[in-house]
């Protein structure tokens, strides 16, 4: 909704602003130490991800980073445990450099990379043991001791809400043979709020989070309820997002569909997250992306997933 | 305690009135000769002792009681030749004083002070602006704006590039009252607040009172622009309009009673983008359009003396429709405000005036769009019945009582959202807010004796909040009509005057004010989304104090003004979104609100040349405003998003010819604050930001010169049809201005590179703009 308003407040300005000019500058930089930024998750359900945290230390404003100075971002050395009632689970740091090829192509579906045109050296805490799963309605401790500091968080895994059914409709406007649109009825239990988040993938791609990816259900509470899941588009500096195919599938793909429930700081995270992200400049002043993690930035988040595949036609 | 105070009051008050000799009123009406308008703030004093005098109210009234005897009165008033008046007072007399306009012409731009006003006057702070005299300065895209002269005035601070939006003496943008023949504007600006909702063709007059506010006045805490409408040519038929370079114009006003009753409808549109329509067919645009409109109407009838009855109203929208017919994607945005305003002035005798005034006005915003079946519906608005009565009361020249009593219901609508995705409705089923407003107030303006003069008024508050509501305090539901909360307030307010010589007076005021409404935004300027809430259980009443005091004096035979001015405001109950905020519409704002105090302090220097070919003014403000939350920045202190340093303006007129009378403006500002980036961090391979201290970097100074030439071809014509060309240039030396910046992320995960660029957008380059101006008049 804020997307329609922000456009809507865009286009009114682009009425005037026909003249308007822009100039790139480089900002002053505000000293500041660094923060560590967590990222990590645990899974339950069927084909669930293991728990991996990502550490790596925020930066000042910069114009641009090299590969070397990406792979010296990552916070190495650290202790990471993960509590649940009286289990501890120490997580082991591994390196993508570290790994064999297998490995690297697994680690890579992970985290949504293709492991071809890898560079970047990749850190990450995982229980390699595979020991460790998410259960759903339990609540997992983190800690992490690194560089003099102590950090540490909570997230719990809510109870699944599947998709209901999922369907592909014609797409909106003109007519047309080759694009898709995905929708989806989920049957929201009434009561207790419940929060959702989404990533779709193509063919082979990776899974990746959607446009707007997080919703509560406020709107909907309780309801059997129609929504639209656009297709999630790549990361690519390369590649110019086209507004007339943007989160349309094409006929012939496979489409997959992850479908999560969060708790309400998971929740809070991704949503302060998406809209600091859109919203700059005049309309807007700053929103403080809402952490949950205490002496950090980042979130830890759990997920109670369930993954859907559909062939577009 | 009350009782203390009013016992207190009545004898400052009425300890003066028993004087012995024998006294009688003069009063009337001053009135502009040509048009029969009536003239608010003109000058009239006995011509052999000046200090027994007393200026016209905003209907045109005065009253002057004095001794009996022989009075030569001298009647001024900017743009106009001063008038001698000789009465032998030995009865009460009324009369209607006729001024026409005269040899001092030239004498132009914002002021209506005369003679020795600037040191005479009580009032500080206080500003009128005729509209005649704004009318030669350049203005964006020929558009003439008097909230965009008020700027230009030290102690107001433009809200932004081209924005008629401002701040007055550190206060928020919400801080000011904006009346339109005393309804108030919740939303005074078009397109963002690039233009104001105020058509100058149909504006009279402009007051703006940035400081000591009288009891008159509440609602707010920061200043007032009470803008009057003209009442219309009551002698004889006259249109005037323009065409200008984005809009039209077009006013007709006459008489539908010779000298008894007149009219005036006066209408603008813009109409850029309507002629863009032709090349929209058959594109994927074809339906988008952007346009706002103005319609002011006003008629008046004198049904005796004594007795005076104005109906007004106001009507402006705009509109913004977009259509992407290749996506089925469309929204439909209009917004705009509608005001009506109906006053009888009765005058009990000569020495009571009375004005009362019921007066209805309404803001709304909504917003339909979706795409395909999905659609989203928002509404929100403010809709305020309003009565008031208002008294003028003159027992002697010593005395000027003013005492009034004010009631106003609002219903704040927020933003009701519904919604559907063709098979299920839904909505997050927000209520509308009610409440009951009310105040009482006294003041006078006491002459205590040749050179000191004391203003002291009080005004008493009062603010409920009505249901339906749901406390998130203890839960409990409240019907409509329920009482939920209940505030009250005592405002005084005193300012005096101590004349030191003739050309050089001392003032200095303190007045505390309340506000009940409030409009929170979390852009730096306001937009027409953002929406006004009441005062509630979890809002209380904002707050203010102001201290100033000023040193005024009158240089080389009166042909400069100047005047230094120290002021000192702290405010309380200050509203802000907490820094995680996230517009979400199933949330009441109240619940996203934090709340904390503000202070500011400043300097203002005015220098004005009154006289003369060239004239003009030169205004500097040095200014400190901050804000303190102890929700946002960790508790600390940061400057408020207005927060300008140095700000300083420079107005020039001048008459080359006749024909041609040229204009100029320059402004310079310190950079507006911004807040800046600590550092970046990596969320799922993307680059994220983390803030740093609120407000605490600053974009680069603001600076820009305008030009004006206004020719006139036929300046003496004595003919029914003129008119005039003017020709503005906007930013002359199109310097860029930083209005805003943004930042943009890329990164390749696979390659561990990233790159983060920024970028400073400014929105006017030069503008040169032409507009053509026509009168006619009926001889």
């Amino acid at each position: 909704m804020s997307i329609f308003f922000r456009m809507g407040i865009f286009l009114l300005f682009v009425a005037v602003l026909f003249t308007s000019c822009e100039e790139e500058f480089i900002p002053d930089i505000v000293e500041a130490e660094p923060d560590i930024v967590v990222e990590g998750y645990i899974e339950a359900g069927e084909n669930a991800n293991p728990p991996f945290v990502i550490l790596t230390r925020s930066v000042p404003f910069f114009s641009e980073i090299n590969t070397d100075e990406f792979n010296n971002l990552f916070v190495r050395d650290a202790i990471v445990t993960i509590t649940e009632g009286d289990n501890e689970y120490e997580l082991t740091e591994f390196c993508l450099d570290e790994l064999t090829p297998e490995q690297q192509a697994q680690a890579a579906e992970l985290f949504g990379l293709n492991p071809d045109s890898l560079e970047a050296n990749f850190c990450v805490y995982l229980d390699f043991s595979f020991s460790l799963m998410g259960e759903v309605g339990k609540t997992y401790d983190l800690k992490i001791e690194a560089e003099g500091k102590t950090l540490t968080s909570s997230t719990t895994i809510p109870q699944h809400v599947p998709i209901d059914s999922l369907f592909l409709v014609d797409a909106p406007g003109v007519p047309n043979d080759t694009l898709r649109q995905m929708n989806a009825f989920i049957d929201d239990p009434a009561g207790a709020p419940n929060y959702y988040r989404y990533f779709s993938g193509v063919n082979d791609g990776p899974i990746l989070p959607g446009f707007n990816s997080i919703v509560d259900d406020a709107f909907f509470d309780g309801l059997y309820f129609e929504f639209v899941l656009p297709k999630s588009e790549v990361n690519d500096p390369n590649v110019d997002i086209d507004p007339n195919t943007f989160g349309l599938y094409t006929v012939g793909d496979t489409a997959t569909i992850k479908w999560c429930t969060v708790d309400k700081a998971h929740f809070d995270f991704w949503n302060t997250l998406e809209f600091n992200a859109a919203n700059q400049g005049p309309f807007s002043s700053y929103t403080r992306i809402e952490s949950n993690i205490n002496g950090g930035l980042g979130i830890w988040g759990g997920y109670s997933v369930s993954y859907y595949t559909r062939v577009v036609d | 305690m009350y009782l203390r105070i009013w016992c207190l009051l009545s004898v400052l008050f009425f300890s003066n009135f028993l004087i012995a000799q024998e006294t009688y009123t003069f009063s009337g009406y001053i009135n502009d000769q040509s048009s029969g308008e009536t003239l608010i703030g003109a000058n009239l004093y006995n011509k052999s002792n000046p200090t027994e005098g007393t200026s016209s109210n905003i209907y045109g009234f005065f009253s002057l009681t004095l001794p009996q005897g022989e009075y030569t009165f001298v009647c001024s008033y900017l743009g106009f030749a001063d008038k001698e008046i000789v009465v032998n007072l030995n009865q009460d007399i009324r009369q209607t004083i006729e001024m026409s306009e005269g040899v001092t012409i030239t004498e132009i731009v914002v002021t209506a002070e005369e003679k020795d006003e600037n040191v005479e006057n009580t009032s500080m702070g206080t500003i009128e602006l005729p509209v005649e005299n704004i009318k030669t300065l350049p203005a964006l895209m020929g558009e003439v704006d008097i909230l965009k002269t008020l700027q230009l005035l030290p102690g107001v601070l433009s809200a932004g590039e081209g924005n008629s939006g401002f701040y007055v003496r550190g206060g928020g943008p919400d801080q000011n009252l904006v009346l339109l023949d005393e309804a108030v504007v919740y939303n005074s600006g078009h397109m963002l607040g690039f233009f104001s909702v105020f058509n100058a063709d149909a504006i009279k007059n402009t007051t703006l009172i940035k400081g000591n506010m009288p009891a008159a006045y509440g609602g707010r805490l920061s200043s007032v622009v009470d803008v009057q409408m003209k009442d219309g040519n009551d002698k004889s038929y006259q249109v005037d309009g323009g065409i200008g370079l984005i809009s039209s114009r077009l006013t007709i006003q006459g008489p539908i009673k010779k000298e008894q009753s007149s009219f005036i409808l006066s209408g603008r549109r813009t109409y850029a983008f309507d002629l863009a329509q032709p090349f929209l067919d058959g594109t994927n645009f074809e339906g988008t359009n952007y346009y706002f409109y103005d319609l002011n109407a006003k008629v008046n009838y004198r049904f005796s003396d004594k007795d005076r009855l104005f109906i007004s109203g106001y009507f402006g929208r705009d509109v913004l429709n977009y259509r992407s017919n290749e996506r089925d994607f469309f929204f439909r945005m209009p917004y705009g405000n509608a005001t009506t305003t109906i006053r009888w002035n009765h005058l009990f005798s000569d020495k009571l005036f009375m004005n009362v005034s019921a007066i209805y006005n309404d803001y709304d915003f909504s917003f339909g769009g979706g795409q395909a079946d999905f659609t989203v519906d928002l509404f929100s608005g403010v809709r305020d019945y309003n009565a008031k009565i208002d008294f003028d009361f003159f027992p002697n020249p010593k005395h000027q009582i003013k005492f009034g009593a004010n009631y106003t219901y609002h219903r704040l609508t927020p933003n009701v959202t519904s919604a559907s995705n063709g098979t299920v409705d839904f909505t997050n089923e927000f209520e509308p807010d009610y409440a009951h407003e009310s105040a009482i107030y006294i003041q006078d303006d006491f002459k205590v004796n040749s050179r000191l003069t004391l203003n002291f008024g009080l005004r008493a508050s009062m603010f409920t909040q009505l249901g339906p509501y749901n406390s998130t305090l203890n839960g409990t539901r409240y019907e409509k009509g329920d009482v939920v909360k209940t505030y009250t307030g005592l405002e005084p307010r005193v300012s005096g005057k101590y004349t030191i010589n003739p050309r050089a007076s001392l003032k200095a005021g303190i007045a505390v004010t309340n506000q009940y409404v409030h409009l929170v935004s979390n852009s730096t300027s306001t937009l027409p989304i953002d929406v006004w809430v009441p005062s509630s259980e979890l809002i209380k009443p904002q707050q203010g104090i102001q201290y100033a005091v000023g040193y005024f004096q009158n240089l080389m035979d009166n042909e400069y003004e100047s005047s230094i001015e120290l002021y000192y405001k702290d405010l309380w109950n200050q509203i802000d979104y907490r820094e995680n905020y996230v517009n979400n519409p199933t949330t009441e704002v109240e619940n996203d609100f934090v709340f904390g105090t503000g202070r500011s302090y400043g300097l203002e220097l005015f220098l004005k040349k009154r006289k003369g070919r060239l004239n003009g003014w030169v205004g500097y403000t040095y200014s400190k405003t901050d804000r303190t939350f102890p929700e946002i920045n960790n508790g600390e202190t940061f400057p408020a998003t207005f927060d300008r340093t140095h700000d300083l303006s420079v107005v020039a007129n001048f008459e080359l010819t006749p024909k041609w009378q040229l204009g100029g403006v320059f402004v310079y500002g310190t950079g507006n604050t911004f807040t800046p980036i600590k550092s970046l961090y990596f969320i799922e391979q993307n680059l994220n930001v983390e803030y740093g201290v609120r407000n605490s970097a600053r974009l680069e100074p603001y600076h820009r010169v305008d030009l004006s030439a206004t020719l006139t071809p036929k300046p003496d014509s004595e003919k029914r049809f003129t008119s005039s060309w003017t020709f503005s240039v906007y930013n002359t030396y199109n310097r860029r201005n930083p209005f805003f910046t943004y930042t943009t992320f890329e990164t390749d995960a696979n390659a561990g590179t990233a790159k983060a660029t920024a970028y400073k957008v400014s929105l006017f380059p030069v503008i040169p703009s032409v507009t053509w101006n026509f009168k006619w008049k009926q001889k």
